[in-house]
């Protein structure tokens, strides 16, 4: 991997314990991991189709996860298996954020920056009925949203286009998922080409408009409702400082969840800014079990 | 463009694939240009909306049905299903007519490979492959 690109994250060496490990993830390859669309098909049955044809995969505890450890062919979903919407190709730490949303059958979901649909497909499995409203604001990966909702035949979905920062989404949700936006640092390993560093400015103008995401989510939450606020990057600006603004200023309660992916807690603090409530935050690494980072904070309405 | 609520669009299932009621009535069908969508979550009025569940069926002289939803909803139909065997199965998904004699109606069918949905074909003396370009199987896969 380009040196200058992995020279940007020794910025954070004082808040990434074991910084090392860290460092070294950044340059190995990261494994794809999968799970099983239960609406189409049983976990066994698929997991046996696929190692006929030469797939190893590992279950990651009793989850509906697995690592994919041989595969025989050059991209994972090259496979009639997969054209069929029987799995989809999805990050453990992708995974993360849905499970801590865990829906319930007839809930009303809001997924407010949900392209291409990784999340939005796997609270629809977990759910198995209910409505989930997913919102993107980009064209091009609304059509793979709607391309991913058809394949994996989930039909309770209502998608729209509009800004996560000033839309309208017409009533009150149980839940809302803000996996906003943001500078993508947990996803170099999958994409070290696609991987642009920004700078302290970027950073500031993404928790910007993180922040008033966070406000119009926390405006259509119901009263005792949750709101799973996730990123795929490090910066603490875009995640605790994020997070912070919405205990001070929305009225939102941080809660403390359980997670069965490894991962540690919130940044106490960094370049001068404290953030009290931090063990309430959880962080995957990709050092911690070979995946991409991930951030993820649950406040409540009360 | 506004949806529309047009439940009667289901009865298509029903009656072409013989699909039982109930499993009908678990989704409400939509109607926006020529296209008929397939929702099964609770209606909520946003404004703007683009995509309402999937795409269940385009009118025109007679409706067809997607392979999308037939895929979902077809492993409950009692008629007009077509059975392939594993060889003529891939011959499908590669996009290929099917000759032969299938007992069904002329019209659109359920294709199938065992328990796998495959999609929809039109029978009129042979298979004709109706099968979407981006589901079709291609040489690299496995
Ligand atoms: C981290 S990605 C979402 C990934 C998605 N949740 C998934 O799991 O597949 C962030 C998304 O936010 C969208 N986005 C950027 N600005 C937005 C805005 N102002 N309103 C709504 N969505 C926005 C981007 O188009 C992008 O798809």
């Amino acid at each position: 991997m380009d040196k200058q690109k992995l020279e940007y994250f020794k910025q954070y060496s004082e808040i990434i314990p074991n910084f090392d490990a860290f460092m070294e993830s950044l340059e190995k390859e990261q494994p794809y991991w999968m799970r099983v669309n239960t609406l189409k098909i049983g976990e066994e049955e698929l997991i046996e189709r696929l190692e006929n044809k030469g797939f190893k995969l590992e279950k990651y505890k009793n989850l509906n996860a697995y690592k994919i450890v041989v595969m025989p062919v050059k991209h994972p979903g090259a496979t009639v298996e997969h054209s069929l919407g029987y799995y989809y190709i999805q990050d453990l730490s992708s995974m993360a954020p849905v499970l801590v949303l865990n829906p319930q059958k007839g809930e009303k979901i809001l997924d407010m920056a949900a392209a291409p649909g990784s999340k939005t497909t796997m609270i629809a499995e977990l759910m198995r009925e209910g409505t989930i409203v997913a919102n993107d604001v980009n064209f091009n990966r609304l059509k793979s949203l709607g391309g991913n909702l058809e394949r994996l035949g989930i039909t309770n979905v209502i998608i729209t286009k509009k800004d996560a920062k000033s839309g309208n989404f017409g009533i009150k949700f149980d839940k809302i998922l803000l996996d906003a936006p943001c500078s993508g640092e947990g996803t170099i390993r999958k994409n070290p080409w696609g991987f642009r560093a920004v700078n302290d400015r970027e950073h500031k103008m993404l928790a910007r408009s993180q922040k008033i995401m966070l406000k119009n989510a926390s405006k259509h939450l119901k009263n005792g409702g949750i709101i799973v606020y996730s990123t795929c990057t490090f910066n603490p600006w875009e995640n605790e400082s994020v997070v912070e603004y919405g205990i001070e200023n929305l009225g939102l309660k941080p809660i403390h969840f359980d997670l069965p992916i490894p991962h540690l807690k919130g940044v106490e603090e960094w370049r001068g800014e404290r953030y009290e409530n931090s063990e309430y935050y959880k962080r995957i690494y990709p050092h911690l079990e070979d995946t991409g980072g991930m951030f993820i904070a649950v406040l409540k309405k009360e | 463009m506004q949806f529309l609520k047009k439940n009667d669009y289901g009865k298509y299932f029903v009656d072409r694939f013989g699909i039982p009621e109930e499993i009908i009535e678990k989704y409400t069908f939509w109607v926006r240009g020529k296209r008929v969508w397939a929702f099964s979550g609770e209606f909520i009025d946003v404004k703007d909306i683009e995509v309402l569940g999937i795409k269940a069926l385009s009118l025109g002289r007679t409706p067809k049905p997607s392979t999308a939803f037939l895929r979902v909803i077809g492993k409950y139909a009692k008629k007009n299903v077509v059975n392939l065997d594993k060889e003529k199965a891939l011959k499908f998904l590669e996009g290929e007519d099917i000759e032969g004699n299938f007992d069904v109606e002329q019209g659109y069918v359920i294709v199938k490979s065992n328990n796998d949905i495959l999609g929809c074909g039109l029978y009129k003396g042979s298979l004709i492959n109706q099968i979407p370009k981006k589901y079709r199987y291609e040489d690299t896969w496995l």
